[in-house]
């Protein structure tokens, strides 16, 4: 039996929620689908399905490029019945930006949790940015509620994960002290800049700004060891055509 | 310490008469416990921390003799507070509707829920209207998944509790389905009827429209009952007593701009 190929999409930041007028991201996770229309539906969770954040979606994703839809987990008299088959007919599923703490919670109340992973599973391209990338890992970093919070994530992808991290933020100095704690090795990423897994391994970081950056974080010995990984600028006319990452970026370094 | 709760079957911070008299009810409660000005807190998790949910609470509280506020989880992004302190230093917290099993699940992911029960053993008034009423039962009747049907709460108070009784006739049946399927036994209630737990005695019914009831609702041998309770009809105030000092609404409004509450 073929198995579907699993991928991961985790944005640092950025697409329509965070760049408009920039659409590179969302080109980039269209175009894995490999579907001339792709289906494409919009988990608005962390935000409290906001209706300014559903608009927008809808304007980013207009009819003529795929076939959008939403699930709104806080009006369910409204939308599929069935949220198993309709998430699983889809081909790209888009987790939005919020509170990572509040997705987790009303996932699990409606199951959506062990739907997504199935959906995964069935080669269905997962995405999101902010707490829409946090979500995917074993371990997270989130800076949404205050004081900086350690969460356990769906575990799909098991690594930690920090997003927005962007030079001189707080967020990078929190990371580094979860892993001295004992957070599991992992990835950050830069706002624009957005880590594509297949499987469970990093396959290529992608970037909607030429200076936005992804990192592999390990911790050898008591100390923290960031390492910058090469990213490819979609806006990049010389970019043909993108080659996968030598694997040796794609596995732990040896402690 | 006396615990307080109310428990309301439906309603809106709006400005007709008995929406007025609800208001007017929830700010007579915070007063009786207030030191100083009495401090209003909305939970609006149920609906999402929709803006218009919050925009209709500070359009009803914050030009009345209250310090009212706002603990919106899902924008606290934008606005981190400290969430058991501010909700341990409130005279009355309203939970308002939405979907109650989205309610509970994101309360838990905060660890709302013990924060919650602390405040209500500490005599903290604990409000709320649909979801946000259910919530501290054990059980109530929702359409979080679209369709009338049970769903858990909190268990603060024993028993269950339907909302919009006979506004919406599904949960009613759904209702009467569930207490004769084993629920545990409670109250129905219409839109503008509220129950009010002061204590450990058995509560006042209240009402805020004509016609609007409060129901027990038993399981018996010959199957489920319904009893009406006696309310106490609540009177909207008059409009005359809603006039605010005008450098006291000034004041409010610029605290209320000072907390940012909409970014």
């Amino acid at each position: 039996m073929e198995t579907a190929l699993r991928q991961i999409v985790a944005f640092g930041g950025g697409g329509f929620s965070m760049e408009s007028g920039n659409p590179l991201l969302d080109d980039y996770v269209l175009g894995l689908t490999g579907a001339a229309r792709p289906k494409v539906c919009f988990l608005p969770s962390a935000s409290g399905d906001a209706d300014h954040y559903i608009v927008r979606f809808y304007r980013a994703f207009p009819a003529e490029r795929c076939e959008p839809s939403h699930i709104s987990l806080f009006r369910r008299e409204q939308g599929p019945d069935d949220l198993r088959r309709h998430l699983l007919s889809q081909d790209l599923i888009y987790v939005g930006g919020g509170s990572v703490v509040s997705l987790l919670g009303v996932w699990r109340a409606h199951g959506i949790d062990t739907i997504l992973r199935e959906a995964w599973e069935a080669g269905v391209v997962l995405c999101g940015l902010s707490a829409g990338s946090l979500c995917w890992f074993a371990e997270a970093v989130t800076g949404f509620h205050g004081a900086p919070q350690r969460v356990e994530g769906l575990g799909l992808l098991p690594f930690s994960n920090c997003v927005h991290y962007d030079e001189g933020s707080r967020r990078r100095l929190d990371y580094h002290d979860f892993l001295r704690a004992g957070m599991r090795a992992g990835y950050a990423a830069e706002d624009g800049a957005a880590l594509h897994f297949t499987g469970t391994e990093l396959s290529r970081i992608v970037s909607s700004r030429s200076h936005a950056r992804g990192y592999r974080l390990d911790l050898v010995g008591d100390r923290v060891v960031e390492m910058q990984i090469a990213t490819a600028y979609l806006g990049d006319p010389r970019l043909a055509s993108l080659a996968p990452l030598p694997e040796a970026m794609s596995t732990p370094v040896a402690a | 310490m006396i615990t307080r709760l109310l428990a309301l079957g439906g309603h809106e911070f709006a400005s007709r008469p008995p929406d007025r008299a609800v208001c007017e009810l929830i700010l007579r409660l915070a007063t009786a416990r207030a030191e100083g000005r009495p401090r209003i807190c909305l939970l609006p998790t149920a609906s999402g921390d929709t803006s218009e949910t919050i925009g209709r609470f500070y359009a009803a509280f914050g030009e009345r003799p209250c310090e009212p506020s706002d603990l919106s989880l899902f924008r606290l992004g934008r606005r981190p507070m400290a969430l058991r302190d501010h909700l341990l230093s409130q005279d009355l917290i309203y939970v308002d509707g939405g979907s109650l099993v989205n309610l509970l699940a994101v309360w838990e992911a905060h660890e709302l829920n013990e924060i919650l029960s602390e405040a209500w053993r500490r005599g903290i008034v604990l409000a709320g209207q649909s979801a946000g009423a259910m919530c501290w039962f054990e059980a109530g009747i929702t359409k979080s998944s679209g369709k009338a049907a049970p769903g858990d709460g909190l268990g603060l108070l024993s028993g269950s509790l339907c909302v919009h009784y006979n506004n919406e006739p599904e949960r009613r049946a759904a209702y009467l389905d569930a207490v004769g399927g084993g629920m545990p036994c409670g109250y129905g209630r219409d839109d503008y009827a509220g129950l009010l737990w002061e204590g450990t005695g058995p509560p006042s019914a209240l009402t805020a429209r004509r016609g609007a009831r409060a129901y027990r609702v038993t399981a018996t041998d010959e199957g489920v009952v319904e009893s009406p309770l006696p309310a106490r009809f609540l009177p909207a105030p008059a409009p005359a007593a809603l006039r605010e000092d005008i450098a006291e609404f000034r004041r409010v409004r610029r605290m209320r701009q000072g907390a940012g509450w909409l970014g």
